[in-house]
């Protein structure tokens, strides 16, 4: 931001003020006169009440979102996440969306009309874009589906996008419901649902209140790390996780082709030998990344588990 | 203090390692009836009791009982041969080395190639580390040198481990870090155990004769000579079986620090100061303060995961210094 276009925004939002509007976001270049200002300010004006139409996301959880909602033309940029195929669901649609790294210079270049973040993205960089007059909206982190369905309607709303939202929100509960009937046959001839467990690289598991929980529950498994009472993701012991004997065990890590200690410890013999032989299955860790309807692939995938060959 | 008798002070340390063994495989996380569990996976039944013991407690047990010797003998080898009371596997670069070459091994893919190729990795870096220290601290350095040229290569190698790590394409290599500097064998498998076990035994084969030598060693070099001892042959035999063997135990737990140091120091007066008597007990002491140290990270709650080598440092770390002050107030 240069001092010169500072100085242009201080004294445009101070003649805003004067005329008692909301403070509005300005990026035009070089101008000279607070007559030309004016004129732009009407513009911005107007488009608040219209769809947005240059909407930059920094975070992949937005841009999965906004990728899924969006009509194509209203996307500027999308992070440079969206497009890695292991992170991203989205990937395959994010091809050919100019990306940014989420500096401030490089977003300014964009004019953003609507700057989509996650509560984590850098505060300074937020408070930064919000103090120059652009509008920040802040996709709420969730953990479970019914924060995924509000999630939806709010970037729907965002974007006045509402009927593709609540198109999406139906599709998903089409599957669901389609993944409970094909389940509700197949429980009915167990005694008790089946236990599960997610184990992860350094023997991390996720407990009540994760995502990897909600998933387990509605694909008809019983999460044994939420009934040893963890609490969202924690370490689990190995004797602990043996002593309650799991059916099946989950992992779900971001490792393309690589190694570390960590990863070695999924290969412990006794983790294969405690589920009679079955191996860990693996579950892609985009599915979960964000809270997002990529969650029903994965409830899916986890409910295919049951019988694995069958179905 | 009086010598023990030799045979007296192996076989009591023998007595109190399998007791401590025993103990170690009743202490765990969850409590099992492991005389049950010893029965059923001896039956060939693959309850989760007998799962538990064999599979999670006796390999963990086994790694440090073997991993602990290991570093208690080297301990006593390498001060025998440098005549040097600071000299130990974590201080002169054995230990570090170990570590940079199972993490290039293991983070760049390679550990995938052959059953052996991390402990092989850990026994490359290990020795290059500490000929390097050797070469550069020169043949009849001083313990202040021997230090210096040890915190050098270990700065250096601890800088190439976090640069592999850092630059490695997991996510969870820049944590592992930790698991590397700080030594633990919990979660350890058998595969891990039959990993560290052809490099540690054949380590310790090496050592086994080098006792006499070692002892017409403090003679001084002229004598050992003159008594027959081929010095240069020594030196390779023991830098070699050091290598093999911590390079081997490093490579699956991790630095565990000043048990090498540490060990030999509080047995060599009962041995009556000969190199070569150290170098049994010395084994056992080590492998026996491994076990309890380990027994002793387990006693905490689960969900707080002490590793092991904190626990060695936390004793090992004052015990140095205070060697230090001892060597200092012996020279002046």
């Amino acid at each position: 931001m240069s001092h010169r276009r500072l100085e242009w925004l201080k004294a445009a939002t101070s003649y805003l003020d004067t005329w008692a509007f909301a403070p509005s976001r300005h990026d035009r270049g070089s101008l000279v006169s607070y007559g030309l200002a004016l004129l732009l300010l009407i513009v911005p004006l107007n488009q608040g009440l219209a769809a947005p139409s240059k909407v930059v996301s920094i975070n992949l959880c937005s841009d999965q979102l906004l990728l899924m909602l969006a009509a194509r033309h209203q996307i500027a940029s999308v992070s440079r996440l969206a497009l890695e195929p292991h992170s991203s669901f989205m990937a395959a649609a994010a091809v050919g969306i100019p990306v940014n790294d989420a500096k401030i210079e490089q977003l300014l270049t964009y004019n953003p009309d609507l700057i989509l973040a996650s509560p984590f993205s850098p505060p300074h960089l937020l408070n930064l874009l919000t103090k120059l007059g652009f509008r920040v909206e802040k996709l709420p982190h969730r953990s479970n589906l019914e924060g995924i369905r509000d999630n939806i309607r709010l970037m729907a709303k965002w974007l006045d996008r509402k009927d593709q939202g609540e198109t999406l929100i139906r599709e998903m509960d089409r599957r669901l419901a389609e993944v409970e009937s094909r389940l509700g046959h197949l429980i009915r001839t167990q005694s008790e649902k089946p236990v599960a467990l997610f184990y992860q690289p350094r023997g991390y598991t996720s407990g009540s209140g994760t995502l990897q929980h909600e998933a387990l529950i509605l694909a008809g498994w019983r999460n044994l790390s939420a009934e040893l009472g963890i609490v969202g993701y924690s370490g689990i012991d190995l004797e602990h996780l043996l002593h309650g004997r799991p059916d099946q065990l989950f992992t779900s890590a971001y490792t393309p082709g690589s190694e570390s200690l960590a990863q070695r410890s999924l290969r412990h013999p006794a983790l294969a030998r405690i589920t009679g032989g079955k191996p860990i299955v693996q579950i892609d860790y985009r599915y979960w990344i964000c809270g997002g309807p990529m969650i029903i692939d994965a409830v899916e995938s986890l409910a295919n588990a049951h019988n694995p060959g069958g179905s | 203090m009086r010598p023990i008798h030799p045979r007296l002070l192996a076989g009591l340390l023998t007595l109190a390692l399998i007791a401590v063994f025993f103990v170690s495989l009743f202490v765990g996380s969850s409590p099992i009836p492991v005389i049950r569990a010893a029965r059923e996976a001896a039956d060939g039944n693959a309850s989760v009791i007998a799962l538990i013991l064999t599979e999670v407690r006796l390999p963990r047990a086994l790694i440090a009982l073997f991993s602990g010797a290991t570093l208690g003998l080297c301990g006593a080898a390498m001060q025998g041969l440098l005549r040097n009371p600071l000299a130990a596997p974590g201080l002169i670069g054995s230990s570090s080395g170990a570590v940079l070459g199972s993490v290039a091994v293991l983070y760049s893919g390679l550990g995938t190639l052959f059953w052996l190729a991390l402990p092989a990795g850990g026994m490359l870096g290990s020795l290059l580390a500490t000929l390097m220290v050797y070469l550069m601290a020169g043949r009849d350095a001083g313990t202040s040198t021997l230090i210096l040229a040890g915190v050098a290569i270990n700065s250096l190698a601890l800088a190439m481990v976090s640069l592999i790590l850092n630059l490695a394409p997991s996510p969870y290599a820049v944590q592992d870090i930790v698991l590397w500097m700080l030594g633990s064998i919990a979660n350890r498998s058998l595969d891990d155990f039959w990993m560290l076990l052809p490099g540690t035994l054949i380590g310790w084969l090496l050592l086994v004769g080098s006792g006499r030598s070692l002892d017409a060693l403090t003679l001084g070099e002229e004598t050992a000579y003159t008594l027959g001892v081929n010095l240069p042959r020594l030196r390779w035999r023991i830098f070699i079986a050091i290598a093999l063997a911590v390079g081997s135990a490093v490579s699956v737990t991790g630095t565990i620090s000043f048990i090498g140091l540490v060990i030999p120091h509080l047995l060599r007066p009962l041995v009556g100061f000969q190199p070569g008597r150290l170098l049994p007990v010395s084994a056992l002491g080590g492998a026996l303060l491994l076990l309890l140290a380990d027994i002793a990270v387990r006693l905490f709650p689960p969900g707080i995961e002490i590793k092991v080598g904190v626990l060695t440092s936390l004793v090992g770390a004052p015990f140095f210094l205070y060697l230090i002050l001892k060597t200092r107030r012996w020279q002046t």
